[in-house]
């Protein structure tokens, strides 16, 4: 049973750790992310009517940064997230993610700063296939912490 | 049939890369971020309360936008051993027009592979830089 707090800058700590729920990567899954990003690679829908076998993974594969929600809503099965903004993202792609593949996205807090008055937290993560245990994706994210009156300096400054 | 490294006008440090441009819509928004309440990226009243004009992109998309333009052009070598590191340096709001572009800044050997360095950007409609950052992949079975 977890007990989920608000979360803030005090309440996370360096060397916390994250797991994600697993996930299915399903055939409408990649569609719907390809309508998101506008990106309808043929390598991502090979063996459809539109898509011949193009992809040299023997086999359709899905956009390499496909689970990269999975890796940022990490915190969200520890923590209730009212609002936050991504500030830095690092990807490696070492390994296809394929429909069919069960996945999940394990990471620990390596740092939390404050800066010019704003607080971050930094995660390093890794997205492994369940089955294998091979690892498919991995790098860090830093987020900023909304402070508590709501309104941040990011909007004020548009 | 793909082109090899031996073509180097496409590996030139400056090469520009074709540029992507995407209109973003709250719906493309809301089937990446998923809709829920008091969610600044679907919920227009929150993200107003949060002090935005309408809900924001939110910011992953724009790696999305990157992660194509290098996949179109290094192919294999960026699915399998790619990397990207970016930055989100200015908020973007539902509506605006965003465009990804990348010029080649450097090579190096990687155990006998030819990596392949882009400086990246996103800039709005306004030609005002919303991501930047970096990306770079293996150049040994270029798609394009």
């Amino acid at each position: 049973m977890i007990e989920f707090k608000e979360i803030n800058y005090e309440v996370v700590t360096v060397g916390e750790e994250f797991m994600s729920d697993d996930f299915l990567i399903k055939p409408e899954d990649v569609e719907t992310f390809a309508f998101a990003v506008e990106d309808h690679d043929p390598w991502y829908f090979e063996g459809s009517d539109d898509a011949p076998a193009s992809s040299p993974f023997g086999g359709k594969i899905t956009h390499p940064v496909l689970m990269g929600n999975q890796a940022l809503f990490m915190r969200h099965s520890k923590y209730i997230v009212p609002a936050g903004l991504h500030a830095k993202m690092q990807y490696e792609f070492v390994e296809p993610l394929r429909v069919g593949m069960r996945v999940r996205t394990r990471g620990k807090l390596i740092d939390k700063y404050e800066k010019r008055g704003r607080h971050y937290m930094v995660t390093e993560f890794a997205t492994r296939d369940e089955e294998t245990g091979t690892v498919l994706v991995r790098g860090q994210f830093t987020q900023m912490l909304f402070p508590k009156s709501g309104v941040h300096e990011h909007a004020k400054n548009r | 049939m793909p082109k090899t490294a031996s073509q180097p006008q496409l590996l030139a440090v400056g090469t520009e890369l074709p540029p992507l441009k995407k209109t973003i819509s709250q719906r493309q928004i809301d089937c990446y971020s998923g809709v829920r309440p008091n969610s600044i990226h679907t919920d227009v009243e929150w993200a107003k309360k949060k002090g935005f004009p309408a809900p924001l992109v939110q910011a992953l998309m724009s790696t999305a936008y990157v992660s194509q333009m290098m996949t179109s052009w290094l192919g294999e070598g960026f699915v399998r051993g790619g990397k990207v590191s970016a930055s989100f340096i200015k908020p973007v709001i539902v509506g605006e027009t965003l465009t990804a572009r990348a010029v080649v800044t450097s090579h190096d050997d990687v155990g006998g592979r030819p990596r392949v360095t882009v400086e990246c950007w996103c800039e709005n409609q306004q030609g005002v830089k919303t991501l930047v950052g970096s990306a770079s992949g293996f150049a040994d079975h270029l798609r394009k």
